[in-house]
C-alpha cells in the first residue's frame, strides 16, 4: 500500500477517535474524572444506532452511499447515549461522595454494567449493519487513495460535529458557560452559573459525540460489544496527548494518534521493525512518553483546565 | 469484634457449613472442590499484592494482569514439555525465573509511572499492561502465541516423595451419609498438594507482609498514601518507597501466576485480559482496601462470582447466559460498594494499630506509691549504679 493510502485510512480513523476524544475530554474537564465508561458509551450509541435502522430503514435516497435513514439512526444513537450518561450520572454518580479517583473506580464498574446489559441483549458476536459494502471511489483511485463513500461520510459527519461544537463552545451561552467551568469550577459558581445544569449538559454532549463515533465505527468495521473498551485506551492516548480540558487539543490529539495507529505498518518500511499488530501498543507507548516529557501535553492547561 | 465482623463470621460459617454438606453428600467433587478452594486463595494471593500496592501505598495499578501472567508465562516457559523457550527446568526454576521477571518489568513500568498523579498513573498502566499482552499474544516464536502453552507439570513433579504422592496415595472411599460414597482417588491427593502449595504461598505472603507493614518502612509507606507531601517535607525519598512497594506487590502477583501456572497446567494470552485486573480490584475494594484480611474475604468472593455464574448455564430455564451475568455482578458490586460502603466489607481496624499499643490491654493501673516516693528510690537506683555519662 502507499502512503497516500495509510494517510487516508488514517483520516478516517482519526475521525472516530477525535469524536470519542473530544467527549472524554469535556467529561474529563467539566464533571472532574476519568471516565472509564466512555468506550462502552460508544458501544450504547453504536447498537442504539443499529436497533434504529433497523427501525427506520433505509428512508430512500442515499447521501455519499450511506442511506438517509442511516443518519436519522444515528440521532437517535446520539440521543440514546447521551440519556444513558445523564441517567448514570443522576442515579449513580450524585450519589457518590469519594473524590475523582472513587469515580473513576466507579466508572470502571458503570462500564461492566453497559456492556453485559448490551451482551445479555445482543449476544456476543459481531454484527453488521444492513448497510450493503461500497467499492472504492474510482475517481480517488487514480491518486491511489482506496476509500470507499461510507469512509468519506464518516469523515465529512465528524468535521461536521466538530464545527457545530465549535460554534456552540464559541457562539452561545452554554458554550461560554461550559469554558467558564472547565476554567474554573467555583469561580464558575459565584458568577451564578448553574454547574450541575451545565455538567449534565457536558454529558449530554460527551457521551453524544461518543455515541456518533460508536455508530461510526460499527460503520467502518463492525459491532461488538467490546468494541468501545477496545478503543478506549487508545482514547485516552488522544485526550492525553491533546491535553486534558482542551476540546481543540483533543481534536489535535486523536487526529495524531489515529494517523499513528493507522500508519504503524509504514514503520517496518523504515527500518523500524513494528508489525500492524503493535499499532495500538505504539499509541500507549506515545501516550507514557508524553505523560513523562509533558504531562500537560499539547494544548492543556498547567492545571488541567480550560476547554 | 464489630458488628460488621460479627455478620461476617456468620455468614462465612453458614457457606462453610453448606459446603461441608455438599461435601458430605456428594454433591460437590472433593477434587473440584479443592480446585475451588486453590482458585479462591489465587485471587486471595493477587489481592493481597495489590493492596500491598493501593491499600498500603496509595498506587492505582491497573496491571495486575500483566504480572500475574508474567508469573504464569515465566513457570509455563521454563517447566513445559513443549516449551519454546527452555523448558523442562524444575518447577523451582520456574517460580525463580517469573519473580524475578516480574520485578525487572515492575522497576521498569514504575520508573516512568510512579511519579504520575493517580489517574494518570491508572490509565498508564492499564496502556502498558496491554503493551505486554500484545507483546506475549503476539511473538509467536517465543510465547506459542494466542495457542497458549500446554503440558505444564504439576509443581511437585520430580520431588523425592511429593512427586509421585498422587499416584502411590491409596484411594479412599469415604461414607459418612450412607448411600453416598465419596471418593477420595488421585485427583484428590493431586489438589490437595496444590492446596497445600497454595497456603503454604500464601502463609509466607501474609507473613511477608505483615513484618513489612508494622516495620518503619510500612510506616512512611502509609504516611505517603496519607499525604504524600507531608512525607517529602520530612525527607523521605518518596519515589524509592513507592517503587519498593509496587515491585513487592508485584512479585507477589506472579507469585499467584506461578501458583496458576501449575493449577490449571496450561496458560494462553487471554489469562492477562484487563477483566482479571478487575475482578483483583473488586476483591480488594469489597474486602476493604489496606486489610489482608479483607484481601482473603474478597478473594473468595470473587471466586464464588466466577464459578457460580459458569453453573448458571446449567440452568436452561435461566435466561440469562453466564459471561455477561458475570461482568453484570462484577460492575454491580463495584457501583454499590463505592456507593454505600466504600471503605469495604472488612476495612483495617485492629490492623492499624501497632502491636505494642494494645499489649496490655485494660486501663492503667494505679500505683502502689506516690511519685515522689518513686522518683527518690529511681534516684538512690541511679547513684549506685553506673555514672559514664
Amino acid at each position: 500500500m502507499s502512503v497516500i493510502e495509510f494517510v487516508a485510512n488514517g483520516v478516517v480513523y482519526s475521525s472516530i477517535i477525535v469524536l470519542a476524544s473530544i467527549g472524554l475530554s469535556l467529561i474529563y474537564s467539566i464533571a472532574g474524572f476519568a471516565n472509564f465508561a466512555h468506550g462502552d458509551t460508544m458501544t450504547v450509541g453504536a447498537y442504539a444506532t443499529l436497533v434504529a435502522f433497523g427501525l427506520i430503514g433505509g428512508l430512500g435516497f442515499t447521501i455519499l452511499g450511506v442511506p438517509l435513514g442511516f443518519f436519522v439512526a444515528t440521532g437517535v444513537g446520539i440521543a440514546v447515549a447521551a440519556i444513558v450518561a445523564v441517567g448514570t450520572q443522576r442515579i449513580v454518580y450524585d450519589a457518590l461522595d469519594v473524590g475523582s479517583i472513587g469515580l473513576l473506580i466507579t466508572s470502571i464498574g458503570v462500564a461492566f454494567i453497559y456492556r453485559a446489559l448490551i451482551q445479555m441483549g445482543f449476544g456476543a458476536g459481531t454484527v453488521r449493519y444492513d448497510i450493503p459494502s461500497l467499492r472504492p471511489i474510482e475517481s480517488l483511485q487514480a491518486y491511489g487513495v482506496l476509500i470507499t463513500a461510507h469512509d468519506l461520510a464518516t469523515v465529512v459527519s465528524a468535521a461536521v460535529l466538530v464545527i457545530g461544537l465549535h460554534l456552540l463552545l464559541q457562539h452561545t451561552d452554554l458554550g461560554r458557560k461550559m469554558r467558564a467551568m472547565a476554567d474554573n469550577p467555583d469561580l464558575a459558581r459565584v458568577s451564578g452559573i448553574r454547574t450541575y445544569r451545565v455538567k449534565l449538559w457536558s454529558w449530554v454532549i460527551g457521551a453524544g459525540l461518543a455515541g456518533a463515533g460508536g455508530a461510526f465505527l460499527g460503520l467502518f468495521n463492525q459491532l461488538a460489544p467490546r468494541m468501545g473498551f477496545n478503543l478506549l485506551l487508545v482514547v485516552f492516548a488522544a485526550v492525553i496527548l491533546g491535553g486534558i480540558g482542551s476540546v481543540y487539543g483533543a481534536v489535535l490529539g486523536g487526529f495524531l494518534i489515529g494517523m499513528v495507529v493507522e500508519m504503524t505498518p509504514l514503520l517496518s518500511r523504515v527500518g523500524i521493525p513494528v508489525g500492524i499488530e503493535y499499532a495500538e501498543a505504539v499509541a500507549f507507548l506515545i501516550m507514557v512518553v508524553i505523560l513523562l516529557v509533558r504531562p500537560t501535553g499539547i494544548a492543556g492547561d498547567a492545571d488541567g483546565g480550560g476547554v | 469484634m464489630t458488628t460488621t465482623e460479627t455478620a461476617v463470621s456468620v455468614v462465612v460459617g453458614f457457606v462453610v457449613l453448606a459446603l461441608f454438606l455438599a461435601l458430605v453428600t456428594g454433591a460437590l467433587g472433593a477434587s473440584y472442590f479443592l480446585f475451588l478452594f486453590g482458585l479462591a486463595g489465587m485471587y486471595a494471593l493477587l489481592s493481597l499484592g495489590l493492596n500491598s500496592q493501593w491499600g498500603f501505598g496509595g498506587l492505582i495499578n491497573f496491571s495486575v494482569a500483566a504480572f500475574f501472567g508474567i508469573g504464569a508465562y515465566g513457570a509455563a516457559l521454563m517447566t513445559a514439555g513443549n516449551s519454546p523457550i527452555a523448558g523442562g527446568f524444575n518447577p523451582i526454576f520456574g517460580l525463580i525465573v517469573g519473580l524475578v521477571v516480574a520485578a525487572l518489568v515492575a522497576v521498569a513500568i514504575g520508573i516512568p509511572t510512579l511519579r504520575l498523579r493517580a489517574d494518570y498513573l491508572a490509565i498508564a498502566t492499564l496502556g502498558l499492561a496491554e503493551v505486554i499482552r500484545l507483546f506475549l499474544r503476539n511473538e509467536r516464536q517465543w510465547t506459542n502465541g494466542s495457542a497458549g502453552i500446554r503440558g505444564i507439570p504439576s509443581f511437585f513433579e520430580g520431588w523425592p516423595v511429593l512427586g509421585t504422592l498422587p499416584q502411590t496415595m491409596p484411594s479412599l472411599e469415604v461414607v459418612i451419609v450412607p448411600g453416598s460414597p465419596i471418593l477420595l482417588g488421585t485427583q484428590f491427593w493431586r489438589q490437595l498438594l496444590n492446596v497445600s502449595l497454595l497456603l503454604a504461598f500464601l502463609g509466607a505472603t501474609f507473613f511477608v507482609l505483615r513484618r513489612a507493614q508494622q516495620s518503619p518502612w510500612g510506616r512512611v509507606l502509609r504516611t505517603i498514601r496519607s499525604d504524600e507531601d507531608l512525607a517529602k517535607a520530612l525527607g523521605k525519598n518518596t519515589f524509592a518507597f513507592k517503587m519498593q512497594t509496587f515491585v513487592l506487590g508485584s512479585m507477589i502477583m506472579a507469585l499467584a501466576g506461578v501458583f496458576y501456572a501449575h493449577l490449571n497446567l496450561f496458560v494462553n494470552p487471554g489469562d492477562l485480559d484487563p477483566i482479571t485486573t478487575f475482578y483483583v480490584w473488586v476483591a480488594v475494594i469489597l474486602g476493604g482496601s489496606g486489610s489482608n484480611r479483607g484481601a482473603l474475604l474478597g478473594g473468595f468472593v470473587v471466586v464464588a462470582i466466577r464459578e457460580g455464574s459458569r453453573f448458571v448455564n446449567d440452568f436452561a430455564w435461566f435466561p440469562i447466559d453466564g459471561a455477561p451475568l458475570r461482568l453484570l455482578l462484577i460492575g454491580l458490586l463495584i457501583v454499590l460498594v463505592m456507593r454505600y460502603r466504600p471503605q469495604g466489607v472488612l476495612p483495617p481496624q485492629r490492623e492499624l494499630i501497632w502491636p505494642s499499643a494494645i499489649e496490655g490491654s485494660g486501663t492503667p493501673e494505679r500505683p502502689t506509691s506516690g511519685v515522689r516516693e518513686q522518683k527518690g528510690s529511681d534516684e538512690a537506683g541511679r547513684n549506685g549504679g553506673d555514672n559514664d555519662e
